[in-house]
């Protein structure tokens, strides 16, 4: 039973993590490196609300430290990413620089050690189906499904969510329809910033805000991107349960260090039988959002 | 011509009142610090040689044959604690130190052991007398100066390794079977090379002692979720949980454990549980956690005179008690070289190297002297006979020396759901 509650944690939280990075391309083309540090950002930020400003509620904080990751994230496209637009290895090369400057700074400007960490939103835990599992857990399950609930409906019945789908399928007949490209792709990095803010808010309380983790987080965006296919949400969900699960499974019947090495391997094989992922439709006009 | 007078006269009084200005004009003895900043081993080491350094200062400075030498220390960030951070770059960084800081004595690092092991030819080439405090756990260290001295006699360490601590680590869980009655062991280690070979070291010699081991679980370095393996080791009836990990993430582990509240204790070398700010970042979830500090002093404790007294002006001079492994050793080590080079009257290398060969003096964490054959610093669990770790566990958000049992300022408690 550990394997079922575990295995659907597990796969719920690499979604979470993937899902900003797959918002940015899928919208914008950009392949965002910078989306661990984004997510470090998110979590330093809130702790120095938290630990700093007295008396400062912790949804506040939250709220500030999301709130300010997503102006970076825009700032990022505005000031940065709009000059290398389209060129995608100069894309990855800025957006990786940018990201290894964000995560070093922040180790410069004085996050090292153990120390920094998020409160649970509620500590205890409850046995389900003879599990235990602590809330902070739950909150994360529950979260990852609402927002992927509320994405959907963005995305299909606001103007700025239809505005995106439509730069997603055709991005020179949007142009034409009057979305601007460059507004969207600034829009999109925000919101995809926020969303990596969002995933460490709800997954730091389980351990502690460390740089190390924005490596680690990069490469599991990457790796559950790459097989479900970029840009494809479809493709998240799917890529993460099938990850989520193996690790889970090569946890309990072969031995735990094999994780890593299962993740890769699902990457290696999905390139050599569907190099664009499982849902991946990079090169065809294709609905992506 | 009487001005110059003057202010000749002047100056000999300036140096009578304020002997610090008499020994500033002497060249100063430089101490080279490579060490890898960024992380725990690294900044709190840097933090104990550069208070050792202050107060030697102070007091007027190393007596070199009757004339007072200031000290200077050199810091470099070798980075060999990072991932993917070759040995190269620790090694670049321990020449520039000799070639451009010219550094006379090398304390500290480097702090991995695969870079320290290689810069063991190193201080050999530039014939520069090191201290090893911090991060380096092998064996093979001391090994290597014992089995070729003449190459290798410029390597000291004043601290801990993996065979002393395998042993330490052994007599206290034995120590809790005769309290408790256990007799059932999970190991949980990272998927490093030190922390496999420790869990595979524990597993054999807990199985000797009659223990029952679960299989050891290696977790890979990042690894979120130690759910699956806790389960297992709870299912298994694992009374202790031994822990050989250095990432951060393993506080994870420790919350996991807390809020499954598992009837075992969690013992064993945990970096993120070392600093005094662990008990506010576990949320107060890793109380009755046994982690070793390697050397005593890493934490408050009364080992000797001298121990309470370093933490005392630790705090003052940093604002917060020493965090964790490597602050003590590192502190220790500016004191043995200051004794070794008074008493050689010198800095030359040989002189130097027989000097600290024969030093023998009450430190921080016990008797401090070096086996003269392997340049190991002599572990001991009496600090009269030689250097005691710091085995402490989380008490209500302190930490409190547990282990040895002569140095021991409380009794390891379980957890309320273990009673």
């Amino acid at each position: 039973m550990e394997i079922v509650v575990y295995g659907i944690i597990n796969s719920i939280t690499l979604s979470l993590i993937s899902l900003g990075f797959t918002l940015v391309y899928s919208i914008s083309r950009v392949p965002n490196f910078a989306h661990g540090a984004l997510y470090v950002t998110s979590g330093y930020l809130t702790w120095i609300f938290l630990n700093k400003c007295t008396g400062m509620p912790y949804v506040l904080a939250i709220i500030l430290g999301i709130g300010i990751t997503a102006v970076v994230g825009a700032l990022i496209y505005q000031f940065i990413l709009v000059r290398v637009r389209g060129m995608e290895i100069s894309e990855i090369i800025a957006t990786y620089a940018i990201g290894l400057a964000i995560l070093e700074g922040l180790r410069w400007g004085g996050l090292r050690g153990g120390t920094f960490s998020l409160p649970a939103f509620f500590a205890g835990s409850v046995d389900i189906l003879g599990v235990s599992v602590d809330y902070q857990r739950l909150i994360i399950v529950g979260a990852g499904i609402l927002t992927f609930i509320l994405l959907y409906l963005f995305t299909r019945y606001t103007k700025m969510g239809l505005a995106f789908r439509g730069i997603a399928q055709d991005e020179r007949a949007a142009m034409m329809l009057g979305i601007n490209s460059d507004v969207t792709a600034v829009l999109s990095l925000g919101i995809g910033s926020a969303l990596a803010g969002l995933a460490a808010i709800l997954l730091l309380p389980l351990g502690n805000i460390v740089v190390e983790t924005g490596y680690n987080v990069l490469i599991f965006a990457i790796a559950v991107c790459v097989i479900g296919g970029l840009g494809s949400w479809g493709g998240v969900i799917v890529a993460s349960f099938i990850i989520g699960f193996a690790q889970i499974l090569t946890e309990s019947f072969l031995s735990a260090h094999y994780q890593m090495v299962v993740a890769l391997l699902a990457i290696i094989l999905t390139l050599l039988v569907k190099p664009s992922g499982i849902f991946g439709k990079q090169k065809e006009l294709e609905e992506r959002v | 011509m009487r001005k110059v007078t003057c202010i000749i006269v002047l100056l000999f009084a300036a140096g009578f009142v304020f002997p610090g200005l008499m020994y500033a004009a002497e060249k100063p003895i430089v101490i080279g610090a490579p060490l890898a900043t960024a992380f725990l081993y690294g900044w709190d080491a840097e933090r104990g040689i550069k208070l050792a350094a202050e107060e030697i200062n102070k007091a007027g400075g190393v007596n070199v044959g009757g004339v007072k030498r200031p000290l200077a220390v050199e810091v470099i960030d070798t980075r060999d604690l990072e991932p993917g951070v070759p040995v190269s770059e620790a090694l670049l960084g321990l020449e520039k130190l000799i070639l451009e800081k010219k550094a006379d004595f090398i304390i500290g690092g480097p702090v991995r052991s695969e870079a320290a092991l290689a810069a063991m030819d190193i201080l050999n080439k530039y014939k520069k007398v090191s201290i090893i405090t911090t991060g380096v756990l092998t064996p093979a260290y001391h090994k290597k100066v014992e089995s070729n001295y003449k190459k290798y006699k410029y390597c000291f360490r004043n601290t801990s390794h993996v065979g002393v601590m395998m042993g330490e680590f052994v007599t206290l869980l034995e120590d809790l079977r005769k309290s408790y009655g256990f007799k059932t062991a999970a190991i949980m280690v990272q998927d490093v090379e030190h922390a496999r070979k420790g869990g595979e070291v524990m597993q054999k010699a807990l199985t000797d002692k009659g223990w029952t081991v679960i299989a050891p679980k290696v977790y890979p370095t990042g690894t979120t979720d130690y759910s699956v393996g806790l389960s297992d080791a709870s299912k298994k009836g694992a009374q202790i949980l031994f822990l050989w990990m250095d990432m951060p993430e393993s506080t994870i582990l420790l919350k996991q454990w807390a809020d499954m509240k598992m009837k075992s204790i969690p013992v064993g070398f945990v970096n993120a549980a070392e600093q005094p700010g662990f008990a506010k970042a576990s949320g107060g979830k890793g109380d009755y956690l046994i982690v070793n500090l390697v050397n005593g002093g890493n934490a408050p404790a009364k080992i000797t005179p001298w121990t309470m007294k370093f933490v005392d002006a630790y705090k003052k001079r940093w604002g917060l008690e020493p965090e964790g492994y490597g602050t003590s050793s590192s502190y220790m080590a500016v004191y043995q070289l200051k004794n070794a080079i008074e008493k050689a009257g010198s800095t030359d290398p040989d002189k130097v190297i027989t000097a600290l060969e024969t030093i023998d003096f009450m430190g921080v964490y016990g008797r401090m002297k070096f086996d003269p054959k392997t340049h190991q610093i002599i572990p001991s669990l009496d600090p009269k006979q030689g250097a005691v770790t710091g085995i402490i566990q989380w008490q209500k958000g302190k930490r409190v020396q547990v282990f040895p049992p002569k140095t021991a300022e409380g009794k390891v408690l379980l957890p309320p759901w273990m009673k």
